[in-house]
């Protein structure tokens, strides 16, 4: 898992480039981040306060944060009182023989899923496969990635480089011919994917939020996947990231006026739904059974310290669509789940920084992210700290290092200080001129560096 | 503004048709009690029960809900306040049609559930 979820160096350069290259890529994702980065400012802006929504919010998850073991075994035990089957998974691999083992026991073979990017994160799919059993993404976007044979490229929107145009080639492969039209593609998939919500053994889902409370799952969908996945199919396993904890549902009700217009700009997204054990006496839907899977997976690695405010993340999307690098790199630039600012922080603390050393730096610094989290984790802020770990434990480039200890030494002593502003402002205007420097140059123009510091000191 | 006028206004923002006491009749629509409405958003909330299958109000290409007006609250507070000792196993929020953004990011609606909901007002 660790290795699947590494990034190596020279690998976000290499995809960022090859995304760069692609006209229609960068056309796909340029239309398909503009309209909810817009639609969400909109709803921002329609709350009565939103700065104090935010800081409730923060203030919510935080806490959450810090006491998280105790929420975990408030869950576990009010799920156990509803009916629901909780096991608490530390792993990736933990968590897949535990849902493997459950679709055994049932003897499925094929499981439905809503969109759960948890359960790309385990690689669920493949270790289902691995035992014989299918399975079928329903979500609409992870239906075509699936169709495709690829991973996600935003996490709330998994097929957003995709074109009407590709996703109806994917759709005609091996059968007949469906039209690029958005009506066609969405009636194709409802008349394919209604079939394996009624037929499937197993409904595996993710969690939006887990209420310690209630021991209810709260899932939220626009399409109504999670709301079949959860009443056809005979079990429901739901997928939850330790953090997704909430409280009180009085908490929930704060967080999920953000959740929505953060993601897309409605006020709510079409279902939201709270479901609390199995099928209840006299019902005639609904699972008969229900297993809860809390996973850990590397995320106890962020508990203690400065990073904990990454476990704050309602994956919202939010950051993914104003961030400038994720809009031209794409999201297979980070890697084959997270992407964007999100993605660039959680990465490297899950699988440690060493195998992912170029995320810390797929960003600009410019602020937008951590400006249009909902819950006010200062995404940018955290990429710098990572990158001064990436400097401090020795994992930054040779030259790099030695590049800055030049400079550190230089600027501590008035004399090379005073002579490298002055180098600084002769080449200022010899790089525009030629050399590497004169392409960077057109279009830009820079502030000339002034005389300063030593005008001052020969006035004093 | 009262909470019923409040509800009407933001549930035709979401996409519901809304109506002051006639059913529309419409040939193979689900039909649904809502145990509550949610002024601020126009949502309707159906609790899962022996008469409120989960699934029922997203098998059909429309979905017909039946709110009573006493039943509207403010929003998701009063909701959570509300069901806190009488929680369903299966509690959805509704708030407008089926859609999905997942091509292109443009607005399809019906995808897995219902393409057109309404909502009908009673006394």
């Amino acid at each position: 898992v660790r290795a699947f979820l590494a990034q190596p160096a020279d690998r976000f350069r290499a995809t960022a480039r090859e995304a760069l290259a692609d006209a229609r890529m960068q056309e796909a994702i340029d239309s398909g981040t503009f309209r909810p980065r817009q639609s969400r400012i909109d709803s921002w802006q329609a709350l009565p306060d939103v700065e104090e929504l935010r800081e409730r919010a923060h203030a919510i998850r935080m806490e959450t944060v810090e006491n998280l073991d105790r929420y975990v075994d408030e869950f576990a035990a009010a799920a156990r009182a509803a009916g629901a089957h909780v096991h608490l998974a530390a792993t990736a691999e933990d968590a897949c023989a535990y849902v493997t083992d459950v679709c055994r026991r049932r003897g499925a073979r094929l499981v439905a899923k809503a969109k759960s990017m948890l359960s790309e994160e385990i690689q669920l799919n493949a270790a289902l496969a691995a035992i014989g059993v299918e399975a079928v993404e329903c979500d609409l976007g992870e239906y075509v990635m699936q169709l495709a044979g690829e991973h996600p490229t935003h996490i709330l929107a998994p097929a957003l480089e995709k074109t009407a145009v590709d996703i109806a080639e994917l759709f005609s492969r091996g059968g007949d011919a469906v039209e690029p039209e958005l009506e066609a593609l969405a009636d194709e998939a409802r008349r394919r994917l209604r079939g394996v919500f009624e037929t499937a053994d197993v409904g595996v889902t993710g969690a939006n939020f887990a209420v310690a409370e209630t021991g209810s799952i709260c899932l939220v969908t626009n399409e109504g996947n999670g709301g079949l996945v959860t009443a056809l199919p005979p079990v429901h396993v739901a997928l939850v990231g330790m953090e997704r904890m909430v409280p009180r549902l009085a908490n929930l009700a704060i967080l999920l006026q953000l959740l929505a217009r953060s993601a897309s700009g409605q006020s709510l997204s079409s279902y939201t739904r709270l479901l609390t054990g199995p099928r209840r006496d006299g019902e005639h839907d609904g699972p008969e059974e229900v297993y809860v899977v809390i996973i850990d997976n590397g995320r106890t690695n962020l508990r203690t310290g400065r990073y904990k405010e990454m476990l704050a993340c309602i994956r919202c999307g939010a950051c993914l669509n104003v961030c400038p690098v994720y809009r031209k790199a794409g999201g297979s630039s980070y890697g084959p789940v997270y992407s964007g600012p999100m993605g660039a922080v959680l990465v490297p603390l899950l699988v440690g920084l060493e195998h992912a050393p170029s995320l810390p730096h797929a960003s600009s610094l410019c602020g937008a992210c951590s400006a249009a989290c909902p819950v006010k984790i200062p995404l940018h802020e955290l990429l710098l700290d990572l990158r001064r770990d990436l400097a401090g434990r020795g994992i930054a480039s040779r030259a790099e290092r030695i590049a800055f200890q030049i400079w550190s030494l230089a600027w501590s002593r008035p004399r090379p200080y005073r002579a490298s502003t002055t180098a600084a402002r002769l080449l200022q205007r010899l790089a525009a001129l030629a050399g590497p420097g004169r392409r960077w140059a057109v279009g830009r123009a820079l502030p000339r560096l002034r005389r300063r510091y030593r005008d001052r000191r020969d006035t004093r | 503004m009262s909470l019923v006028e409040a509800f009407a206004a933001n549930a035709t923002t979401a996409g519901f048709h809304v109506h002051r006491g006639d059913q529309p009749q419409i040939e193979g629509a689900a039909v649904s009690q809502a145990s509550f409405g949610l002024a601020d958003t126009g949502s309707v909330v159906l609790f899962a029960s022996p008469e409120e299958p989960r699934a029922r109000h997203l098998l059909t290409q429309v979905h017909v809900s039946v709110l009573r007006e006493r039943g509207i609250l403010p929003g998701l507070h009063e909701l959570f306040e509300a069901v806190a000792h009488d929680f369903p196993g299966a509690l959805t929020i509704v708030t407008g049609p089926s859609t999905s953004g997942d091509i292109e990011q443009r607005l399809v609606v019906g995808v897995h559930g219902p393409r057109e909901v309404h909502v009908v007002l009673v006394p």
